[in-house]
C-alpha cells in the first residue's frame, strides 16, 4: 500500500476501515440465535466466523471452553495489536494510549500470580497483551522470579514510576488493590493531559474520556450504593468527567434513591444518560444497571463517530465494540457450559 | 456372673444388696442423662437443621455465582479477581459443657468484607465480581456456623449413644445379674437354715 503521509486521507482510510470491521461485528439477531444453540453448536459457529485462525492455533495446547475463551482472548489481543499498526498519526498516539488500559491489567495480572506463586503457564493463560507491552514483553515479564524484578523490568513503561514509588519497601499484596485504582487514575489523568495538549483530535479524544469517567463513576456510584458504603468511595472517584469528586462525595451521602437521582441528572450533560437515570428510579440489579450504562455508552460513542466521522471517534467506537463482542461470545460459551437458562445468559450480554 | 461362683455367705449378700442399690441409683441418673440428652440433641438438631438448609442453599448460590462470574468475567477475569484474595478467617476455638459433654465454640473473624476491603481494585472490575465474593463470604460464614452446630450434634449423639449402651447394660445385664445372685444367696442361706433346723430337731429327737 503505497502511504499517504500528509491530508486528511490516512484519516479518512483508517476510519472507513474501522467502519467495515464494525459492520462485520456480529448482529444483535446472531446472539439472540446462539443464545438457542448448545455448546457444542456455539464452538462450531465461533470456528467458522473470523476466530479459527486463534482457534485452530491453540487447539493442540487448550481444549473446551478454555480453548474458545483463550482464543478469543487472543484474537482480541492481535486484532488491537493490527489496529495500532494501521493507525496513522496522532490517530495512532491516541489509540496506544487508550489501550494502554490494558498493560495495568497485565501488570497487575503477572505481580499477584508471582505473589501467589502460580505457574508461569498458568499466568501466561490469562493475560490479554492487547496494550503497549505485547506478548514478548509480558513473557519476559512472567519469567522474573520475583515482583520486585518485575517491576524493574517495567523502567521506562509507564506504569513504573507508580509502581516503584507505591512498592519502595517491596511488593506486598495488600497495598495492590490501593494501587490498581490509582493506576487507573494515573491512565485517565494521562488521556486528560495528551487530550489537553493541544494534540490534532485532542477535542474529540476528552470527549470520550469524559463519557469514560461519567460512566464509571456512575457505574461505581450505584456499586458502593449496593454495598450500602457509599462513603468509602472516594478511593475510586475517577477525577476529570463532567461530576467532580466532591460533587461525588456529596451525592454518597444521599441514602434514598429517588433523590440520589434527583441530585444526580442535573450533573450529567449527556441526553442518553440523564434518560436512563431517570429510568434507573425503579429497582435494578446492580449488574442490568452496569449493562444498561455501557450500552448507553457505546450508543454515545456511535453517534459520536457519526458526528465525527474520520476522527479517533470511530476507531474507539470499533475498540469498544470489537471488546463487548469477545465478552459476549464468552458470555454464551460460558453460559450453557454452566448450564445457565438462555433468559439468565441474555440478562448479560451488551446487545 | 456364673451363679457357681458365689459364695452363699451373709457378707456377700449384704455386699450384693448395697451394689444393686448402686446400679439402681446409677441407672436412674444415667437415664436421665440420656433423656436430657436427647431433649437437648432434638433442639440442636432443629438448628443443624435450619444451618444445613442455610449451607445448602448459599452453596447453591454461590455455585450459581461462580457460573455467572465465570459467564460475565471469563475465567481470566475470575482467576485474576481470585489472585487478589489473601486473607483466610481467622478461627478461634473454645469449648462448652452440654450436660457433661464437651462440646465446640467457633468465633470467626469477620468473613464478610466491605467493596474496599476484598482486595481487588474497583476499577478494574465489575459488580459481578462483587456479587461472587460476597456469596462466598456468605458461604464460608454459613460452614462455620454448621460446623459448631453439626459437631454439637455428632457429639451428642456418640453421648447418647454411649448412655444408652450403659443404661441397656444396667438395665439388662448387671442389675438382673445382681439380682439373681441375690435371690441365690438368699435362697441358699434359707436353704442352710433350713438343714440347721432339721438338723437340730434330729439331734433333740435322738436325745429324747
Amino acid at each position: 500500500m503505497a502511504e499517504v503521509r500528509a491530508g486528511p486521507v490516512p484519516y479518512i482510510y483508517v476510519c472507513t476501515r474501522m467502519r467495515v470491521r464494525k459492520a462485520k461485528l456480529l448482529p444483535r439477531e446472531e446472539y439472540l440465535r446462539m443464545l438457542n444453540m448448545g455448546l457444542s453448536e456455539i464452538t462450531r459457529f465461533i470456528e467458522e466466523t473470523q476466530y479459527k485462525k486463534e482457534i485452530d492455533e491453540l487447539a493442540t495446547s487448550f481444549h473446551g471452553i478454555d480453548l474458545i475463551e483463550i482464543a478469543l482472548s487472543w484474537n482480541l489481543a492481535k486484532e488491537y495489536q493490527n489496529i495500532q499498526k494501521i493507525t496513522p498519526g496522532t490517530l495512532k498516539d491516541l489509540t496506544r494510549a487508550y489501550l494502554r488500559k490494558w498493560d495495568i491489567q497485565n501488570v497487575l495480572t503477572v505481580l499477584r500470580g508471582k505473589l501467589h506463586g502460580e505457574r508461569s503457564g498458568k499466568i501466561r493463560e490469562v493475560l490479554i497483551p492487547a496494550g503497549e507491552l505485547d506478548k514478548h514483553f509480558l513473557d519476559r515479564l512472567i519469567e522474573e522470579p520475583t515482583p520486585e524484578r518485575i517491576i524493574e523490568a517495567l523502567k521506562g513503561k509507564g506504569v513504573y514510576p507508580l509502581l516503584s514509588r507505591s512498592f519502595d519497601g517491596g511488593v506486598k499484596e495488600e497495598f495492590l488493590p490501593r494501587v490498581e485504582n490509582e493506576l487507573y487514575k494515573q491512565f485517565y489523568a494521562e488521556l486528560i493531559s495528551m487530550a489537553m495538549s493541544g494534540i490534532k483530535g485532542g477535542r474529540q479524544f476528552m470527549d470520550y474520556i469524559t463519557l469514560d469517567i461519567d460512566i464509571k463513576n456512575i457505574s461505581n456510584m450505584f456499586r458502593f450504593r449496593a454495598d450500602q458504603s457509599g462513603e468509602e468511595m472516594m478511593s475510586a472517584v475517577i477525577p476529570g468527567g463532567t461530576i467532580s469528586p466532591q460533587q461525588i462525595q456529596r451525592l454518597m451521602y444521599i441514602r434514598d434513591r429517588n433523590e440520589f437521582i434527583d441530585a444526580l441528572v442535573p450533573l450529567v450533560k449527556v441526553r442518553v444518560l440523564r434518560e436512563l437515570l431517570e429510568k434507573l428510579r425503579e429497582e435494578k440489579s446492580i449488574r442490568e444497571i452496569e449493562i444498561d450504562l455501557i450500552k448507553v455508552q457505546l450508543a454515545e460513542m456511535e453517534s459520536m463517530s457519526k458526528l465525527h466521522p474520520f476522527s479517533i471517534h470511530p476507531i474507539l467506537a470499533y475498540l469498544e465494540m470489537k471488546k463487548y463482542e469477545i465478552i459476549n461470545l464468552r458470555a454464551l460459551a460460558r453460559g450453557k457450559e454452566s448450564k445457565l437458562t438462555p433468559d439468565r445468559i441474555r440478562e448479560y450480554l451488551v446487545i | 456372673m456364673a451363679l457357681r461362683d458365689i459364695k452363699p455367705t451373709r457378707s456377700e449378700l449384704i455386699n450384693l444388696k448395697k451394689r444393686i442399690a448402686l446400679s439402681e441409683r446409677g441407672y436412674k441418673i444415667l437415664k436421665m442423662k440420656r433423656d436430657g440428652l436427647i431433649l437437648e440433641f432434638f433442639k440442636v438438631l432443629e438448628q443443624a437443621k435450619d444451618t444445613r438448609g442455610d449451607l445448602n442453599e448459599r452453596y447453591e448460590s454461590a455455585q450459581a455465582m461462580m457460573a455467572v462470574a465465570n459467564t460475565v468475567e471469563g475465567a481470566i477475569g475470575v482467576k485474576a479477581a481470585a489472585f487478589s484474595v489473601q486473607e483466610v478467617p481467622d478461627i478461634k476455638l473454645a469449648s462448652k459443657n452440654i450436660m457433661g459433654v464437651v462440646v465446640p465454640e467457633i468465633e470467626s473473624s469477620k468473613v464478610r468484607k466491605g467493596l474496599n476491603e476484598r482486595g481487588y481494585g474497583i476499577l478494574g472490575t465489575t459488580s459481578v465480581i462483587d456479587e461472587t465474593a460476597l456469596s462466598f463470604e456468605e458461604l464460608v460464614e454459613s460452614i462455620i456456623r454448621s460446623a459448631e452446630i453439626e459437631t454439637t450434634m455428632k457429639k451428642l449423639l456418640d453421648e447418647i449413644e454411649s448412655t444408652k449402651r450403659r443404661v441397656n447394660a444396667l438395665e439388662f445385664k448387671v442389675i438382673p445379674e445382681l439380682t439373681e445372685a441375690r435371690d441365690f444367696i438368699k435362697m441358699r442361706l434359707d436353704e442352710m437354715e433350713r438343714e440347721e433346723l432339721f438338723r437340730l430337731k434330729k439331734i433333740k429327737a435322738r436325745n429324747v
